[in-house]
């Protein structure tokens, strides 16, 4: 009964790691399609390669400190649940009032407020929850800056080129590369947030080491291949969706705004994942195209947007561990 | 009417505001991050004010 419970929440938290992918594939394909560099289905299959691959070239880094943000002898599939309802529930809530939300945020808020409801707050590790934090902010400032020196870099080196056709043509061609890269990073910051989680459960469950979180492979093979393959389908199914709304949605994108916005994005999610910092790739990327339209004028930004965005990075922990922390305390009681 | 205030300045020097007061809640590893972005987004108020200044001046 409990090996079936364990892998009925394993289940559940490749689910939400697909839905992860679903709702973020706009990031990654949008520009590539609304500038025809590539076909739709071209698209979707480049970003999910990439989203694939990205363990092959970044460290799991993240995923052993997620695992880590709850005290993982404490982790039961009864902890896990809750916290993926919490995070569920919050991500729908949002949605439905229409506010942007990070999944990744409202995973890390579900997982603390269920581990606090089990075994109160001397179970989270502070630390991580305070880098975690303080990245909610951090992130898409990294994205902001990186984006608006690097569109501001390229267009004076691109200005005193009069041949705009080529110009243009050799940034089509980039965001080839760009879209690739940010895919990467979604990839690998957001699927090994599924990873830690697993991995938590793993050792709560006594079938894996805790020592496994200080190896940067310490984390098994077929959790690795799963989570990642979960993102890259959600992407591939995620993508299609959008592609549909794709002529309505978008209006005209330039290539090398696209470019500088994805590469900014990329980047930051690279160092993230580096340095073993749960991002939400949403935000980075908010971030950057924030910087590319600063570049122009303040008014190219929607600030009304980014003032919903503000409020939902503040009220997503808390909100999502509200609502998983009572989810723990009812399923404790059944 | 023209603007007497870059407000790009101000947003600019908004984010560096905001990378200092994080500081204290970032863990002691990771604070260069915050300093490097306060430098950044001060050096970026301050091109773009000098920008805003020298399209905006008058000219005889």
């Amino acid at each position: 009964m409990e090996t079936v419970a364990l892998y009925a929440v394993v289940g559940m938290a490749l689910v939400f790691d697909f839905v992860n992918g679903f709702h973020d594939a706009a990031n990654s394909i949008a520009t590539v399609v609304a500038t025809r560099v590539l076909k739709p289905w071209q698209a979707v299959l480049w970003a999910s390669f990439w989203n694939f691959v990205a363990f092959l070239v970044l460290p799991l880094t993240v995923a052993n400190e997620i695992a880590k943000i709850v005290d993982p002898t404490v982790v039961s599939p009864g902890l896990i649940f809750a916290g993926l309802v919490g995070a569920i529930f919050w991500n729908v809530l949002t949605a439905y009032l229409g506010l942007p939300s990070s999944s990744s945020h409202a995973l890390i808020g579900g997982i603390v407020g269920a581990g606090i409801a089990k075994a109160g707050v001397s179970v989270i590790d502070g630390d991580e929850l305070r880098k975690t934090a303080t990245f909610i902010f951090y992130s898409p400032l990294i994205g902001l800056a990186l984006g608006f020196t690097l569109i501001i870099t390229v267009m004076w080196i691109v200005h005193r080129f009069r041949a705009r056709r080529r110009v243009n043509r050799t940034f089509r061609g980039l965001q080839l590369v760009s879209a690739a890269a940010f895919s990467l990073g979604h990839g690998a910051n957001d699927a090994q947030k599924t990873m830690g989680i697993i991995a938590a459960l793993l050792i709560g469950a006594g079938r894996l080491s805790p020592d496994a979180l200080n190896d940067p492979d310490g984390i098994p093979l077929w959790v690795v291949l799963s989570c990642q393959t979960a993102i890259a389908l959600g992407t591939m199914l995620g993508g299609w969706r959008i592609v549909r709304t794709m002529g309505t949605k978008l209006t005209r994108l330039q290539p090398m705004g696209g470019v500088c916005a994805e590469s900014a994005a990329a980047a930051t999610l690279f160092f993230a994942t580096r340095q073993g910092i749960p991002v939400s790739t949403t935000h980075t990327i908010t971030g950057s195209i924030v910087g590319i339209g600063s570049s122009e004028r303040l008014s190219a930004v929607r600030w009304n947007v980014a003032r919903r965005v503000v409020w939902a990075w503040v009220l997503t922990i808390p909100g999502a561990a509200l609502v998983s922390a009572a989810t723990y305390k009812i399923v404790a009681a059944l | 009417m023209s603007r007497r205030v870059d407000r790009r300045a101000v947003f600019f020097l908004f984010s560096a505001a905001l990378s200092l007061v994080l500081l204290p809640l970032c863990p002691p590893d990771l604070r260069y991050v915050g300093w490097t972005l306060a430098v950044a987004f001060l050096v970026l108020a301050v091109a773009s004010w000098a920008d805003f200044r020298s399209r905006h001046r008058r000219h005889p």
